[in-house]
């Protein structure tokens, strides 16, 4: 049995709460973005994590977060009324979609597999090619994209603004935006900063490594064996330098700040052309970001099946082979995928250790938390 | 559930608050401020991320990532003291005109010297979250650049694509990545002239790497072909090895 053995555990508890409206709180509003309706609310930021980056001009406040929820699960932000951001975004499939692509009211689909949402307060960019740098950026795109909910923004504003004078409306959502902003008048912009407060608020850090992290518990015997191959690195010492017969799998979904991403974008072997699909590199205008994705987080990954930005593997097993075999060569291939030529050379026992290592990153508890769940 | 924050955490978090690159208005009350333009180039001439080129042994090569740490960033007064920065810098040569901008004292100053990597007591046991997501060593800012807390940081990420022949598709990966306490070098570079600080002008100077360099010195060399890979947080020679040649490969110029 193992226990936590990590010598910085005081260090890491120095940041351990971010104050999302502490000038409100404090003073009174004295900026044009503090809201005086609204609660301030304090995020707690778990340990061993790093301080989440909240815009100033949308800190998070209970109402906005609520708001926000309500907004998350709103079908009728969709053209059809029948899909809402929670459609493609299951809490059952860890906030992912559990299909390759995602369909849209239309019935087209989509060309890269739903992200999960999870702990994404702390990325640095959104979508699969960081096309968006903040959250609320990101927000905009479903709603109007006509392979996703279709619904024009002036559209969306005006269902939304008319709950206002609907005598049997569910809902009156301009007073929410009200207390939440002290604005009556719904627009995208209100619209996103709710969704994303809501959003910062989906912290996962509860999963089992989590809990042997924090001294609660034991990793079993595999559990731990797969951890110590997470951490070590690929190929064999006599034909590779600092080679320790491991899975190679830290340097991309490391465990600094318990992110297992670095969010950086990578070309992990998958394809040898990107004509398909030029990832970052659509973004960068950069052809060596050709073919290049951003890493995803590896927390729930046992619940966010298919894999890769295309879904193209259905099992956790699928993807093990994947980088066991070392994927395929190309002119922009990570040099971490540096094994192309003979893959890790992991044995069944070891695919397996790694497998139950990466079991112990699903946090139940967080996919069925209440609080993020469907209110409507 | 109830944390405490210990001395030691509230010393580190001081300490580093000040880390980064200062801007302008940042330097008040300090009397001047020096800029080094970092520029690479591969055998003496300008060169850039992506590009391909040659290296020694004939090789077609691109270099396409190419990041390392320096800290401290100090320079010699004409009295011979050495002035020093403590901020870390994380330079990405993939990215145009980073700089480094630091605030130093008026006066003149005969040399630079720097820490090429991170210095053994901020380099392991201290927790990247532990930084402001907008420090060079924090998780955020350090993505791609940590190891493990054991091992600490790398120092030099040196990355890109080969041929073995003229004329073929790059598609060989070299990957080196230096590090741990013992691949922490100092730079010293001696100026031409003297490199003069007034009281409340930015200084400009060009910092220049040799990327070449990296893989050879006068009596050795490091071959691609037979050895493309290196991430020594097992401290292996060949990390080390790159980072003695890359002690021998900067010059600066004062503009």
């Amino acid at each position: 049995m193992v226990r936590s053995r990590f010598p910085f555990v005081l260090a890491a508890l120095a940041v351990m709460v971010t104050t999302g409206c502490d000038r409100c709180a404090e003073s009174g509003c004295d900026t044009p973005d503090c809201n005086p309706a609204a609660t301030p609310y304090e995020l707690e930021i778990p340990p061993f994590f790093p301080p989440m980056d909240i815009p100033q001009d949308n800190p998070l406040t209970v109402e906005g977060i609520e708001l926000g929820r309500l907004l998350f699960w709103e079908k009728d932000l969709s053209a059809d009324g029948s899909m809402s951001c929670g459609s493609c975004h299951l809490p059952e499939a860890g906030f992912a979609d559990p299909n390759p692509y995602s369909t849209g009211i239309t019935g087209s689909q989509g060309v890269r597999n739903a992200m999960a949402l999870i702990n994404i307060g702390w990325a640095p960019s959104y979508f699969w090619d960081g096309r968006a740098l903040t959250l609320e950026e990101q927000i905009l795109e479903p709603v109007s994209h006509p392979d996703e909910m279709a619904l024009p923004w002036a559209d969306a504003v005006d269902r939304l603004q008319a709950t206002e004078s609907e005598v049997n409306a569910a809902i009156n959502y301009p007073d929410l935006f009200e207390v939440a902003f002290t604005d009556r008048i719904i627009s995208p912009e209100l619209v996103t900063k709710a969704i994303a407060q809501f959003l910062r608020t989906m912290v996962s850090a509860d999963s089992k490594f989590d809990q042997w992290r924090r001294g609660e518990l034991s990793l079993t015997d595999d559990e731990f064996a797969g951890y110590e191959m997470f951490l070590r690195e690929g190929g064999d010492p006599e034909t590779t330098p600092g080679g320790q017969f491991g899975g190679d799998c830290f340097h991309c979904h490391g465990e600094a700040g318990l992110q297992f991403s670095d969010y950086l974008f990578r070309n992990n072997g998958l394809d040898s052309t990107f004509v398909s699909d030029a990832g970052h590199a659509s973004v960068s205008g950069n052809p060596l970001d050709s073919g290049r994705f951003k890493t995803p987080t590896l927390r729930n990954v046992a619940l966010t099946a298919p894999y890769m930005h295309d879904g193209r593997f259905s099992t956790l097993e699928d993807v093990i082979d994947h980088y066991n075999s070392g994927g395929v060569p190309s002119t922009t291939v990570d040099p971490f995928m540096k094994y192309t030529t003979g893959g890790l050379a992991l044995n069944s026992m070891q695919k397996n250790q790694l497998l139950a290592f990466l079991h112990t990153l699903t946090d139940t508890a967080f996919v069925s938390n209440p609080e993020f769940l469907d209110p409507h | 559930m109830k944390f405490q924050t210990p001395l030691c955490t509230i010393l580190i978090l001081g300490m580093t608050a000040s880390c980064g690159l200062f801007r302008s208005e940042d330097i008040e009350p300090i009397p001047g401020t020096v800029r080094l333009e970092t520029a690479l180039q591969w055998n003496g001439e300008n060169y850039a991320v992506g590009n391909v080129t040659a290296d020694a042994f004939g090789h077609p090569f691109r270099l396409d990532n190419l990041q390392l740490y320096m800290a401290p960033v100090e320079f010699r007064s004409e009295d011979g003291e050495w002035v020093s920065s403590d901020d870390v810098f994380l330079i990405d040569y993939g990215e145009h005109g980073k700089n480094l901008v630091l605030p130093l004292p008026a006066g003149a100053y005969s040399a630079v010297r720097f820490g090429l990597g991170i210095p053994p007591e901020i380099n392991t046991d201290i927790d990247p979250a532990s930084y402001p997501n907008d420090h060079p060593l924090s998780v955020l800012g350090s993505a791609g650049m940590f190891w493990t807390w054991s091992s600490g940081y790398i120092f030099v990420k040196y990355e890109g694509k080969f041929a073995l022949e003229s004329g073929q598709q790059l598609i060989e990966p070299f990957s080196y990545h230096c590090g741990t306490d013992a691949s922490y070098r100092m730079v010293t570079l001696e100026l031409d002239n003297l490199l003069n600080i007034q009281s409340h002008e930015v200084t400009a100077a060009s910092l220049k790497l040799d990327a070449a360099m990296a893989l050879m010195s006068e009596n050795d060399s490091i071959n691609v072909e037979f050895d493309p890979v290196t991430h020594n947080a097992g401290g292996d020679s060949l990390g080390g090895r790159m980072m003695d040649f890359l002690v021998h490969a900067w010059s600066i110029e004062i503009l």
